[in-house]
């Protein structure tokens, strides 16, 4: 005979909670098995479970509760300032970021402003201006030559290392390096020394200023535009050494000169386009042999 | 009109419930994974996640929450232990009229049931282990478990079948 509990998967819990009808209880109460069970019954009601701290439980996640929240608020009103702070930091660094305009050693670059002025920058010069809202003040700094050519409007300023040059709707050109010379093509600028304020310079047409060794001298000058944007460096009177530099800054080389006298004046001109010549050009009329160091090619010895 | 649900971010009414159910929360975990140390932290964490979202969480709801809460973190604990049980000291009135040869084998018959009991599968052992040793009741087990009635009905025939069937023999009538 099949006995229920094997028979009702369910039988067997419903006699612990008593669910049994009484037909089917007393039949179950007469089995064998049933004697089994009730004693796996009441011998297991008899177990204990594991005993539990519960005070010292609480104790222990009060303790952490409260680090929790605390640090949670503190640390959420720290990140929220250093978050402000860094955007306001970061928005007034970006807008007013410049933008920085190189030209490397043998290089030229045109660079168009945003108001339409250009600027042709001469080898191993840079330029550079504010990012944004430039054109409310139009200033550029400027570290070696370039020629601009300046758009209407009011104000535009080109801050070098000697003062500031002036301009309204012009074209000159500024050489800042060993020696400065600003040259004015077409219209009027007006230069200013950096530590005279008073009485600047005011440069019309074919007019240019030089400054070499502290020492301002103001000069006439034919041409529309300078030499230099033709490829070419001339010279006119004008000592070795600014003919050195001028060829280091367009050939990547350097000059050993300490054998010769680099006060000495030079008359002439030089193309960008070749070394050799360049350096035949200028030397030979001066009666300086060079040759190239034999560790570093890069340097050029001279010696009269 | 009805009364005013009391706040479990007030700290009485969060100490009442860790009271209340911080002990049965536990024993359950550790009769489904065996252990305690495992059980305990299982439920700490538990309450302190309550004390964060003591906001949203209804007072009435609590114990609900808890073990949801409870068994949702044990799913993620897969290693299962065997759970170490005793039986209580105390002996009981009705054992009296016991001989000493029928006292002995009680002994060897409770410590064969504890070892049986530990060995049942994980589903058999919680539920009858909440039933017979926490005494709670079907419907109680339903709302710690999750499961339904029948198949809580199901899973104690199952174990006190597998229990007969491993220590049948040891017990004499």
């Amino acid at each position: 005979m099949m006995n229920n509990y094997d028979t009702d998967d369910t039988f067997l819990g419903r006699w612990i909670s008593g669910e049994l009808s009484d037909e089917e209880r007393i039949a179950f109460e007469k089995t064998e098995a049933f004697k089994q069970f009730n004693s796996i019954n009441t011998e297991s009601q008899l177990i204990e479970g594991p005993s539990i701290d519960t005070e010292a439980a609480l104790i222990k996640v009060k303790a952490k509760n409260q680090t929790k929240h605390r640090n949670t608020k503190v640390i959420r009103l720290w990140y929220s300032r250093a978050a402000a702070i860094l955007l306001l930091v970061s928005s007034i660094v970006f807008l007013n970021s410049s933008k920085t305009h190189t030209t490397g050693i043998g290089e030229k670059q045109l660079v168009t402003l945003t108001d339409g002025s250009t600027v042709h920058l001469n080898s191993n010069s840079s330029i550079s201006l504010k990012r944004f809202f430039w054109q409310n003040n139009r200033k550029i700094e400027l570290k070696g030559e370039a020629f601009f050519k300046v758009t209407n409007g009011s104000g535009f300023n080109v801050h070098t290392s000697k003062g500031i040059v002036s301009v309204l709707g012009t074209q000159f050109n500024i050489h800042d390096r060993l020696d400065f010379r600003l040259q004015c093509y077409e219209g009027k600028v007006r230069f200013t020394q950096s530590d005279i304020v008073e009485s600047p310079y005011i440069l019309t047409q074919g007019k240019s200023i030089s400054i070499m060794a502290d020492k301002i001298e103001e000069k006439t000058f034919k041409g529309n535009q300078p030499l230099w944007k033709n490829e070419v460096s001339s010279f006119e009177n004008q000592p070795l050494s600014l003919v050195l530099e001028a060829l280091s800054n367009h050939f990547p080389i350097q000059f050993d000169a300490t054998s010769v006298d680099v006060n000495r004046l030079y008359t002439g001109s030089f193309k960008h386009d070749n070394l050799e010549t360049a350096l035949k050009a200028t030397l030979i009329p001066m009666g300086i042999t060079y040759e190239k160091d034999t560790n570093n090619t890069n340097i050029i010895i001279l010696s009269e | 009109m009805a009364e005013k649900e009391p706040s479990i971010c007030d700290e009485r009414n969060y100490n009442q419930l860790f009271r209340k159910y911080y002990e049965p929360a536990t024993k359950y975990l550790y009769y489904k994974c065996g252990d305690l140390q495992q059980a305990e932290d299982i439920v700490q964490n538990v309450f302190i996640k309550l004390w964060r979202l003591c906001a949203t969480v209804s007072f009435y709801k609590a114990k609900s929450y808890i073990y949801t809460a409870c068994n949702n973190l044990f799913l993620n604990d897969v290693a299962h232990k065997k759970v170490v049980l005793k039986h209580q000291e105390s002996v009981s009135g009705k054992t009296n009229y016991e001989s000493p040869e029928f006292l002995m084998e009680i002994d060897e018959f409770r410590t064969k049931l504890t070892q049986t009991i530990s060995n049942l599968p994980v589903k058999e052992r919680e539920v009858f282990l909440l039933s017979r040793v926490e005494k709670k009741t079907y419907k109680e087990i339903a709302e710690i478990t999750g499961l339904t009635i029948k198949a809580i009905e199901r899973r104690m025939s199952k174990a006190l079948q597998l229990l007969r069937n491993a220590l049948g023999k040891e017990i004499k009538i």
